[in-house]
């Protein structure tokens, strides 16, 4: 029996301690805890509904945009707006752009370094490199610069941000040729990341912290120079998602392909759905709203959910609907040496549930949904043409993998950072879509972007999905005033601690029964926590 | 020797495609934003290749939403690869740093015992819950602060956060977050401390000071306050009860954003946007109806701007919200309001300064009409008017105590 | 007051003039003040940006000159009557209004029938009018604290920073308006609650007998 402590899991947003029993090489037992408590949710009462748009999205500075749009939609649903043609495009296109941002950062700079060295990139042979580069398809830069500049960086001796991790693990198996691929593309999607935040700024004003999706729509006014350098930008970030990202994670996937075999986690899967139609129905969301357990669909509702605060330090109410949800922050100890013993509370995280289930949401969870419903003979894009959908998708990547025909595969490690992936070209292909979509409703003249409120009272919940999970904010307004609020955030799903009946989180869920080869140097633990993008 | 180094950088930034002369022409672009002359372009250029040995530093989050580091990954020159590997050599960087757990604690611990050390602080210091509401590793965020602050040669607080808590810090501030100077001041820890504001803070800023600290660092670290234009702010901090005086570079705070603003002449000129998406919008017109907080909110992004210069919230049709400001939130909301409400006690809720105004005035004018009713039904108003007094009271209590007047 | 003759000797024609800058002087800066605080019609922000700047020049100097010159100029003593004396004496505290103070407050709370002994200004009066050249200098120092060419002088940003903040300073000097606005309505209520004899001789210069 070994104690395995990772804190902080770092290349996440924020403070996560992770803490795991090993036993003969396995994860036995496992706690998540968010270690940060602010109060957002009290610091909004008492001001107007726009200032929670501007507020509440800085609860998370990788996923604002999600954030600003689930505020921005409780405040139109509690006051009753539907927000004009105008308005949903150019949201849909800097939602886009965040997802954009958000996956090719995640994989490149979050969780590669769990699989790939630089270190060992250096014995790289140059012309196998490009070998391999042109075998798996991928993108090919000046690799003997890439080399060369690692070379200087190394022998420098100062390893800046990859100093002090354990680059000798066994678990680093790449070729070293692979390991230059990727680090090339490393440097190179730091160029990326910031191009699709270029979109997110044309539109938003800066990244992160977006300013116009404001209540009842945008406050931003396409102009022509504006959209060409909107969807230029776009063209740029797809052609990386299709000849970098995509072609990558095929070429490491075959050497990580146990990975497939744990880290699955409860099996329970919400989308709230995101990138809305003209309908306006959740349910029919480019990316549908929908739950899924065991694979089977089931529809769901705001309503389902509730937190559970036993093992979170706050004593305000537990198993509430956050629409009558409390937060009193109350801090007792950490101590997991002998839980469940007198102090078990150990997270400033709630317990949150839907269905009363422990729940994960994310990537894997929207194309699960997306998956399911298409399967189900439902048509995702509208008719849209040139989209690659998540069946489509998923398909041809586990026929890539040689498990066609077995989606249940993509329930574990390596489902979940394939089909974040996977979610990046379909929501690409989109982007062009609505671009498309909203020039041609321009050039028809007459579209709107912003809707005034009728009235200042009434309560609502904006249900949405940011690139890490699912993303609601409940509140209610008083004569213009907001005397409610309350926010389940991504991760709070994922990494979620035990509820009131014990039953782990997600997160704490997928590390039970993973192998940690070496428990001084856990890096199973951290690709499983940084496969949900905490 | 400086010859051969300086050789081989240009070596490294040739293999990179970057030729000296844009190299230069970076160099004295930092120049510019620090406000020292063009001749100061081949110093700044020393100091960057120093070839040999990079300067550590430590990127900390604090009750941090990590959007300053988001902001960081946007630098737009250098790039932020280039400051990772060849400008600094951050041994510690929460997000993107490579060790996780006890060899990233292992790493802050190891550069703070060699000291010399740049620190970069996201965030704010939580206080909150006898400082358990920021926990990393079962230590205390407070503690942590002080540990890598105590032996810093300098510090950068970026972010709202950081300078004075931000939005954390906003009424009633349920966590007790205070800003980076606020602490140390609380611990008495002299480490000077440069404030950065925004939320988030602009990379470019943040590299500006980066490049301006390895300049003097060069000579004597101890010079870095002294040797750096800066300007300082003072506020009452309402969890530790001290007035606390902050130091930002003047190049970021030292005109308003009005100032600066390409939508300044719709303002002269009264062209108002008053509704969101609208024609006005398009036609790029002010946004002071709608709450504009640019004319009271110091910061250079119309300058500087956002995402490698493409945009700023203005430009993109949104009213600046003062996230440069101090206790930005409080200050600036209701933030669609031409003027911040005010917080009376806890139970009265926000006000609008107009509101209050309004039932003064109109109190005031229904007292003037009900005491000239008065007045006329007392029978005061007539040709001759009221009767006067022959005698002040006063003189006439005392006669009749005394027995007369003076 | 009502009975008593309003002479020239009470308010000399320099004291008129300034009096009338002062009126114009004040309705300009307010209607410029509250179109710049919300601008109710369009094209006129530049306009009411020049006209606040230039009234406040203008009373600043006036104020000025109006307290230099009761040093020189002589005002009647009284009311109703024609003796006078340096303008400065009538216009501070006098020996007339010495413990008068709390019986002017009770007459016009109608708590006493009399009218009470005064100065040519009551103790109500004297109060406001001296209060009013601290409230104007302080006014055009809120002013020029939220002004950018001047917010950033060391003066000017130590009361920003003492108040916390330009929003609270901007917050301020809205609320000083208002003061202006209800002592206006005050005074003009006052003034004029017996009869208009008091504007007659302040505005047109013109001499009642009552």
């Amino acid at each position: 029996m070994a104690r395995v402590v990772v804190d902080p899991l770092t290349r996440i947003e924020g403070h996560l301690r992770v803490e795991c029993e090993v036993q003969d090489n396995k994860i036995v037992d496992a706690w998540v805890a968010g270690t940060l408590y602010r109060g957002m949710e009290t610091i909004l009462l008492d001001r107007s509904p726009e200032d929670a748009f501007y507020v509440s999205q800085r609860i998370c500075g990788v996923c604002p945009i999600s954030h600003s749009h689930a505020s921005a939609q409780a405040t139109e649903d509690a006051l009753g707006i539907t927000i004009p043609e105008g308005g949903r495009l150019v949201r849909n296109l800097l939602e886009a752009a965040q997802y954009l941002h958000s996956h090719i950062l995640w994989f490149y700079h979050l969780t590669a370094l769990d699989y790939v060295s630089p270190i060992n990139a250096l014995s790289a042979n140059i012309a196998d490199t490009y070998a391999l580069a042109e075998a798996a398809g991928t993108r090919v830069n000046d690799f003997g610069a890439v080399a060369a500049r690692l070379t200087a960086f190394a022998e420098n001796g100062q390893l800046s941000i990859l100093t002090g991790h354990y680059w000798d693990h066994p678990g680093y198996a790449l070729p070293p040729e692979l390991d230059l691929i990727a680090t090339s593309h490393y440097l190179e999607a730091l160029e990326m990341q910031a191009v699709a935040n270029e979109i997110v700024a044309i539109i938003a004003g800066k990244f992160s912290h977006p300013m116009t999706s404001v209540p009842g729509g945008t406050a931003f006014v396409p102009t022509v120079e504006k959209l060409d350098d909107i969807l230029f930008r776009f063209i740029r970030v797809k052609e990386f998602i299709d000849t970098a990202l995509i072609p990558d994670t095929l070429a490491i996937a075959p050497f990580i392909l146990d990975a497939t075999t744990y880290g699955a986690g409860t099996g329970n899967f919400l989308s709230w759905g995101v990138f809305e139609k003209s309908s306006r129905v959740a349910e029919e969301r480019y990316l549908p709203r929908g739950f899924a357990q065991g694979l089977a669909a089931e529809t769901v509702s705001p309503d389902d959910v509730t937190e559970d605060v036993a093992h979170a330090w706050y004593s305000s109410g537990t198993g509430l609907n956050p629409a009558q949800g409390e937060t009193v922050a109350k801090f007792t100890e950490y101590n997991m040496d002998d839980f469940p013993g007198e102090s078990d509370k150990y997270s400033w995280g709630k317990a949150v549930r839907c269905k009363g289930l422990s729940t994960e949401s994310g990537p894997l969870a929207r194309m699960v949904v997306a998956y399911l419903a298409e399967k189900g003979g439902q048509d995702l894009t509208g008719g849209a043409t040139g989209v690659r959908t998540p069946a489509a998708l998923i398909d041809s990547t586990l026929e890539a993998l040689g498990v066609a025909g077995k989606p249940e595969v993509l329930v574990s490690l390596l489902g979940r950072v394939a089909a974040r992936n996977l979610e990046a070209a379909y929501v690409a292909d989109l982007a062009l879509v609505w671009i498309n979509e909203l020039i041609e409703a321009l050039r028809g003249g007459d579209v709107k972007f912003w809707e005034a409120a009728e009235t200042n009272n009434g309560s609502g919940v904006g249900a949405w999905e940011a690139p890490r999970g699912s993303v609601a904010h409940w509140i209610g307004v008083k004569g213009g005033k907001i005397d409610h609020y309350q926010i389940v955030a991504p991760t709070t799903w994922n990494t979620a601690p035990r509820d009131d009946n014990g039953v782990r989180g997600p997160l704490e869920e997928a590390l039970i029964g993973a192998p940690v080869a070496d428990p001084e140097r856990p890096l199973e633990v951290l690709r499983i926590g940084h496969s949900f993008d905490p | 020797m400086a010859q051969e180094a300086h050789g081989a950088i240009y070596d490294l930034l040739a293999v990179r495609g970057v030729s000296r002369r844009d190299f230069l022409k970076y160099c004295s672009y930092v120049a510019a934003m620090l406000g020292l002359s063009e001749a100061a372009a081949p110093q700044i250029a020393a100091a960057v290749e120093k070839g040999a040995k990079l300067k550590p530093a430590l990127w900390i989050n604090g009750g941090s939403c990590t959007g300053c580091t988001e902001s960081m990954a946007q630098v737009d020159s250098p790039d932020v690869a280039t400051v990772v590997l060849e400008i600094l050599s951050i041994n510690a960087f929460e997000t993107i740093m490579a060790a996780a757990g006890h060899d990233a604690e292992k790493n802050i611990a190891d550069t703070v015992a060699a000291g010399g050390y740049l620190l970069i602080y996201e965030g704010s210091v939580m206080t909150g819950e006898d400082g358990n509401t920021l926990l990393v590793n079962g230590h205390k965020g407070t503690d942590i602060l002080e540990e890598v602050a105590a032996g810093a040669d300098a510090i950068l607080a970026v972010g709202a956060c950081a300078v004075d808590g931000g939005w954390v810090y906003a009424h009633p501030n349920p966590a007790k977050a205070i800003g980076v100077q606020s602490f140390l001041d609380t611990v008495n820890i002299k480490t000077p401390v440069v404030n950065l504001p925004c939320c988030p803070t602009s990379p470019e800023w943040i590299v500006a000071m980066v490049v301006q600290w390895l300049l003097v660092a060069e000579d004597d670290p101890a010079t870095f306050l002294a040797k750096t234009k800066l300007r300082t702010r003072t506020y009452r901090d309402t969890v530790t009860g001290r007035d606390v005086t902050l130091n930002y570079p003047e190049y970021v705070i030292g005109s308003t954003i009005h100032d600066n603003c390409p939508r300044r002449g719709h303002f002269e000129n009264g062209h108002f946007v008053t509704e969101f998406g609208s024609e006005e919008e398009a036609k790029g017109y002010c946004l002071y109806k709608v709450g504009c907080k640019g004319p009271q909110t110091f910061t250079q992004c119309p300058i500087t701007r956002w995402n490698r210069s493409v945009s700023w919230c203005v430009q993109s049709g949104a009213p600046c919200i003062g996230c440069g400001g101090l206790n930005w939130v409080d200050n600036n909301t209701p933030f669609f309001k031409r003027l911040s409400s005010m917080q009376m006690g806890d139970t009265l809720g926000n006000v609008q300064p107009g509101s209050v105004a309004a039932v003064v005035g109109g109190v005031a004018a229904a007292a003037l009409v009900a005491h000239g009713l008065g007045m006329k039904a007392a029978g005061r108003i007539g040709p001759d008017g009221p009767p006067v007094e022959t005698a002040k009271a006063y003189d006439r209590k005392r006669m009749a105590k005394k027995g007369g007047d003076k | 007051m009502a009975g008593s003759a309003h002479y020239r000797e009470a308010h000399p024609l320099v004291f008129v003039i300034t009096h009338w800058i002062n009126l114009i002087c004040m309705i300009m800066l307010a209607f410029s003040g509250f179109y710049i605080h919300y601008p109710f019609f369009d094209g006129f922000m530049g306009v009411a940006r020049g006209m606040h700047f230039v009234a406040m020049y203008v009373i600043l100097i006036n104020l000025t000159f109006r307290i230099i010159a009761a040093f020189f100029v002589k005002t009647a003593v009284d009311l109703g009557s024609r003796e006078v004396d340096t303008d400065i004496k009538n216009w501070l505290p006098q020996e007339k209004n010495r413990h008068q103070f709390f019986e002017t407050v009770k007459y016009y709370l109608f708590l006493r029938k009399e009218a009470v002994i005064s100065a040519k200004y009551g103790s109500l009066q004297k109060i406001a009018y001296l209060a009013t050249v601290p409230l104007t200098y302080l006014m055009a120092y809120t002013g020029f604290a939220i002004y950018g060419p001047t917010m950033n002088w060391g003066f000017f940003a130590g009361g920003v920073d003492m108040v916390g903040g330009p929003m609270n300073m901007r917050i301020i000097h809205y609320f000083m308006m208002w003061v202006f606005i209800v002592f206006t309505m005050i005074h003009a209520y006052l003034a004029n609650v017996y009869n208009f004899s008091p504007s007659k001789i302040i505005f047109a210069w013109k001499e009642t007998e009552h």
